[in-house]
């Protein structure tokens, strides 16, 4: 199971990379959101996946350890997808308004605040 | 509790500027909340220079376990110049940000700023600072677009992309770390690793990670690209804190990192970073000189000396790290003061093209003045703060034998002098060019003098009262160099 995650996620980023070089500023934008996804597998798949009960332990029941999984990992990805969403809606935000203000989507014309 | 102050304060004003009040109270409150978040600050470094470190552990849980905020020596000293420089620049923003931009929340989102910069300098969590770091970029990204004029959204997008990506770097390396590890606070991370033994470089491919995402932040050679594509465009008060706060943030976690962390492994770190700040420093002065706009050519300039920190931080001595503390500090006071100049010129004369400018010193001496405290401070001429900075950091880097980066830096000052003086003759002393159509927008400017010129007054502070200063950055420095200090503190071991 984790090989084929850690295949996937591999995909992820190679499509996210993809993404990020296209010309297009609206593909740019899925691509970073393709990468955050990514990213978030990531720390999933290293926190370990096993398959077991839940991780809320009582004093006097003994578990095997090795068969709970770590929470922690998921409640940092669970902050990571919530910063990640207001990120992604402020990137649409500030996708849109350019797009009002000049009226194309070409990352070729974001040439004007380089420096030469 | 007093650490709680530094998030409180801003997220107060945050939560009250909801609240329909007239922009005159806004206008007041933001001030009194500044002032707040200053005497907080002067506070702590007089409870710090007693105690030495402050932990606190929200929700009650130990340290391991939950997240600690921990203040020691550097955290109070960078936390106090962020406040006085937040002063300053609410003062500023008072009279030369337009009333629109005023009106929709731009104290909201400077608070903003300053709760990420206030946060990352006490996170004693990965995690956490994390979490910091992007509060401080959501309130930035907003802050660069705010008002929506088209280089502004321009130079948005480039500064969006770019630090979105750091921050996929940080949260994957703190992933697979934590994979390893099994903690993310340091100071846990720092006793684990080193129990490891030579199994340590198992770790590397995490670490990369993490430090290029804090390289990003820090616009260090060579993921400084943002940098010099955006800071030019927004409202010149915001440049000049971005240019004051942001990239510090990130050559400060790059501190913490590697005297916590990356130590351990100094045989392969100290090369890398002792490279990437020499190569920093020369490409930032370098094409710093070949531009030929205000703020673009400051924007060269952090890249610069922020490779100057990186050193300190490389030669790893106690001299050397308390140089770069204090050259740290004083970059911020000095750039952004530059900046605020910029800010200045600009609402003054509508432009930033060095080309169209010229003669402002007859016009208005003593900005004139305030310009060249802060530039000459840059530069490292004495009496002023850079100065000392230059001056202890070169020092420790031929103590430590090495003659060749001493010797680069020392060169790249030179060029600083060269690009400040440019930047002098071609706005404050030159005639207006033939043919130019010169003109002056006239306004109450009084705050803004004020803002500015407490920022040259600490440049000015900095270098008369270096001693004590630099006396307190060696304390600084030997907490840092001397972890074990920190790790039983946080761990209560």
């Amino acid at each position: 199971m984790e090989l084929v995650l850690a295949i996937f996620i591999g995909l992820l980023y190679a499509c996210g990379v993809y993404l990020l070089l296209r010309r297009s500023i609206v593909k740019l934008i899925l691509g970073v959101f393709v990468l955050s996804n990514a990213t978030n597998l990531v720390i999933f798949l290293a926190g370990g996946i096993t398959r077991s009960g839940i991780s809320i332990l009582q004093d006097e029941v003994v578990v095997d350890k090795s068969n709970i999984t770590d929470p922690l990992p998921q409640a940092l990805i669970l902050t990571a997808i919530v910063i990640g969403l207001g990120i992604a809606a402020y990137t649409l935000a500030l996708k849109y308004k350019y797009y009002k203000v000049t009226g194309t989507d070409d990352l070729d014309r974001l040439k004007n605040t380089d420096q030469r | 509790m007093i650490l709680f102050g530094f998030i409180f304060f801003p997220l107060l004003y945050i939560i009250v500027g909801f609240f329909p009040f007239p922009l005159k109270w806004k206008k007041v409150l933001a001030l009194l909340t500044v002032g707040g978040n200053l005497v907080n600050a002067v506070n702590l470094i007089y409870k710090i220079s007693h105690v030495g470190m402050i932990k606190v552990s929200p929700g009650s849980w130990p340290a391991p376990f939950g997240i600690t905020l921990v203040a020691d020596r550097m955290s109070a000293f960078l936390l106090l110049i962020t406040a006085i420089v937040a002063v300053s620049i609410v003062l500023f923003s008072l009279q030369s940000v337009d009333r629109p931009r005023l009106e929709r929340g731009y104290f909201q989102f400077l608070f903003g700023i300053i709760i990420g910069v206030n946060g990352s300098f006490i996170a004693g969590d990965l995690f956490n600072l994390y979490v910091w770091f992007e509060v401080m970029l959501m309130a930035s990204f907003i802050l660069m677009s705010h008002g929506g004029e088209q280089p502004q959204l321009e130079g948005a997008i480039k500064y969006l992309i770019l630090n979105l990506i750091s921050s996929f770097f940080f949260v994957a390396g703190i992933g697979l770390l934590y994979g390893k590890m099994g903690t993310l606070n340091l100071a846990d991370l720092s006793n684990k690793i080193s129990q490891l033994g030579d199994a340590k470089v198992i770790l590397n491919p995490s670490l990369v990670l993490i430090v290029v995402g804090f390289a990003i932040k820090g616009a260090l050679f060579p993921f400084f690209f943002w940098l010099p594509a955006s800071y030019h465009t927004p409202v010149p008060v915001v440049s000049a804190l971005f240019a004051g706060l942001l990239t510090k943030v990130g050559i400060y976690s790059l501190i913490r990192f590697y005297t916590l962390i990356l130590y351990h492994n100094s045989a392969f770190w100290n090369p890398w970073i002792l490279g990437v700040g020499t190569v920093s420093m020369v490409i930032g002065v370098f094409t710093a000189s070949s531009q030929f706009d205000f703020r673009k050519k400051l924007s060269f300039h952090i890249i610069s000396q922020v490779g100057y920190v990186v050193i300190g931080l490389g030669f790893f001595t106690l001299s050397g790290l308390a140089g770069a503390l204090f050259f740290l500090g004083h970059n911020m006071f000095a750039k952004t003061n530059t900046y605020l100049v910029a800010g200045w010129v600009h609402k003054r004369k509508g432009t930033l093209d060095l080309k169209n400018l010229g003669d402002v010193f007859k016009e208005s001496p003593v900005w004139s003045v305030l310009f060249i405290i802060s530039a000459f401070s840059l530069a490292g001429l004495p009496p002023l703060s850079g100065f000392i900075g230059k001056y202890s950091l070169i020092k420790s880097g031929i103590e430590a034998h090495h003659l060749f980066i001493s010797l680069v830096a020392l060169f790249v000052g030179i060029f600083t002098l060269f690009s400040m003086l440019k930047i002098w003759i071609e706005v404050f002393w030159k005639p207006v060019k033939e043919g130019v159509k010169s003109f002056t927008i006239a306004g109450d400017e009084r705050l803004m003098v004020t803002a500015s010129g407490i920022l040259a007054l600490m440049s000015v502070l900095m270098g008369i009262f270096g001693v004590p200063i630099i006396d307190y950055c060696t304390e600084a420095a030997a907490d840092l160099l001397s972890p074990e200090k920190y790790i039983r503190f946080v761990l209560n071991v």
